[in-house]
């Protein structure tokens, strides 16, 4: 192949990483620097339309390291997505912000490292992109440089780069092992038969991803993380950040390790139990909404990993084949829809948190401020309203999608106790929404109504039209989904 | 030749000691020292299993993630400097505001 054949598959990193590189030198020289969001904002667009062009059709690249399939456009679009909701909010959150440079520059990055790991079909690229991602995200974490921004990057840090280091452990076992780096020549090379020490192996692969979806036990950093960043930047953890340990995980253990398969379903079962049961239950007592919705999403977290739990189970069965790729459908599903809705949450709680402190309250996050929203900030109140019921899974809407095919095929799969137990979870999780809700629609405001900055509630709108989208017309998805789905089980 | 064994031993030792001064340390900068430990530790792994297989690809392996470590330490320091300006310490026990 040419460069040019592979600037027709890679085009958007290749796009997004030059933008990024161009916006950091652009900004050492340029005084006004309000360009700089919409140049992000058109680069994302146009990546968005080259990640859908891209041709799926040509296998592995790069010497069998890097894959153009549905499963990484799935994940690439979500990401951009993410990007693109959260660079449109932030052009009223950094408007005339001196280092908004800085900003837009690593949400670029973090996000080509996240594209990376989408399409890697490698130890090694995968282990690059993600330390991509990640530090860019350390350093997006301390951005507004407050008391609260660093100690969260801190924690952040300290926990990203322990995982990171238990993965390459991991990795590096692996590759003894097998004595291949490559995805599918560890899948192929019996690992079944090697005895103990894959065992090991698997444990510190689970162990290094675990802290990047925030399985419980290994979730400490997220909810002080996601409480302490600026809240566009926790919008941009919790929906892209997390996806990525998803999809990096899909790959290695799905893919690279399916011969373990009897060892790490019981794993992933009790993890994904603890998990949503954990999250949803410390979400009760929370009086901070950015905290809530911190605890919501390490819930999520338990939900998703269902998905590997069914993979795992199905194998073996009659019709398992269409079980496992049912239940990675709806896994993905719920990463699309949890993708919309937590920005959109995220982004609300950005217009309640900077409404305060115009008001001159600190503890600009606390559920307090969110009363008589519903008249305070109409369109913002509306958004949130959507966006926390599908997170606990209401019908029309995204949330209920993923989370019907997910449990339907948890069922199918003979896994009947996890599908009640997560059941069980999202009727609890509606307790600590309706909560809010209340707060919103219910109670009596504390001010009178305020202009809503445009930006925020773009980002929201585009956030709404996702979550209803997915909810209106399913059908789009869930094949869309299920194309991504085949590609890991085929 | 050094038989593999002892490098494995190596490897898995260093790891131990990084895990354990992760656990009982808490300033920002031995924790930092923590992580690299853990990091070599792996690169001590790739390299050894590389020339015993022999295949290279440890060794790429190796340095690619020599450069993520320098990286992440950049990062890293950054914050520390940070915090230090912001709290007059890095005694990390007395950075916890956030909690539950």
């Amino acid at each position: 192949m040419i460069f040019s054949d592979y600037l027709s598959l890679f085009g958007a990193e290749a796009l997004l990483t030059g933008l990024a590189l161009l916006i950091i030198v652009l900004g050492l020289f340029m005084k006004n620097k309000n360009l700089m969001g919409c140049l992000s904002l058109a680069g994302l667009a146009v990546s968005m339309y080259l990640v859908m062009a891209a041709d799926q059709t040509k296998g592995a690249v790069f010497y069998g390291t890097m894959q153009i399939d549905a499963l990484s456009q799935f994940f690439k679009l979500v990401f951009v997505t993410v990007a693109l909701i959260v660079v449109i909010a932030g052009l009223s959150r950094y408007k005339n912000h001196p280092g908004q440079d800085e900003f837009y520059g690593l949400l670029l990055l973090a996000t080509v490292g996240m594209m990376v790991v989408a399409s890697s079909m490698d130890l090694i690229s995968l282990f690059i992109g993600f330390e991509l991602a990640s530090l860019a995200t350390y350093a997006l974490a301390a951005f507004d440089r407050e008391k609260q921004n660093l100690e969260a990057a801190m924690k952040y840090f300290i926990f990203g780069s322990v995982s990171s280091a238990l993965m390459l452990f991991g990795f590096s076992l692996l590759y003894g092992l097998t004595g291949t780096t490559l995805i599918s020549g560890i899948a192929d090379a019996g690992l079944a038969d090697m005895g103990p020490v894959t065992l090991i192996a698997l444990l510190f692969v689970i162990a290094g991803f675990g802290f990047k979806m925030a399985l419980v036990p290994f979730h400490m950093w997220a909810p002080d993380t996601y409480t302490g960043a600026p809240t566009l930047v926790t919008a941009f953890l919790a929906a892209g950040s997390k996806k990525m340990g998803f999809v990096a995980a899909f790959k290695v253990v799905l893919i690279a390790l399916i011969a373990l398969r009897m060892e790490w379903y019981m794993a992933f079962a009790i993890l994904a139990a603890i998990t949503m049961t954990l999250g949803n239950l410390v979400a009760v007592w929370q009086n901070n909404v950015k905290r809530i919705l911190a605890y919501s999403s390490v819930a999520y977290a338990g939900y998703i990993a269902i998905a590997f739990v069914v993979v795992g189970a199905a194998a073996g069965q009659i019709d398992g084949f269409s079980i496992a790729a049912n239940g990675l459908a709806g896994g993905l599903l719920l990463i699309l829809a949890h993708a919309f809705m937590k920005t959109g949450a995220f982004v609300a709680a950005a217009v309640v948190a900077y409404m305060a402190l115009s008001d001159g309250k600190d503890n600009p996050d606390d559920i307090e401020h969110y009363a008589g929203l519903g008249h305070r900030a109409p369109i913002t109140a509306f958004c949130m309203l959507i966006c926390l019921f599908s997170l606990s899974g209401i019908p029309p809407t995204a949330g209920f999608v993923g989370k019907f095919v997910l449990f339907g095929s948890a069922i199918d799969a003979g896994l009947v106790w996890l599908a009640v137990l997560a059941i069980l979870n999202s009727a609890l999780s509606l307790y600590y929404y309706l909560r809010i809700i209340k707060y919103m629609y219910v109670n009596e405001p504390a001010g009178g109504k305020i202009s809503e900055p445009k930006g925020y509630v773009l980002a929201l709108v585009v956030a709404l039209v996702g979550v209803l989208g997915i909810g209106f017309f399913p059908q789009v998805f869930v094949d869309l989904a299920y194309r991504a789905a085949e590609v890991l089980l085929l | 030749m050094v038989p593999l064994v002892l490098y494995v031993l190596l490897a898995s030792t260093m790891f131990v000691v990084g895990l354990y001064g992760l656990m009982t340390q808490r300033n920002g900068i031995k924790l930092m020292m923590c992580v690299e430990i853990l990091l070599n530790s792996a690169n001590i792994n790739l390299v050894a299993f590389s020339a015993h297989l022999p295949n290279v690809d440890g060794q790429v392996f190796a340095l690619f993630s020599i450069a993520l470590a320098a990286a992440e330490a950049g990062v890293g320091f950054a914050i520390l400097i940070l915090l230090y300006r912001l709290y007059g310490t890095i005694e990390l026990d007395n950075i916890n505001a956030l909690r539950w």
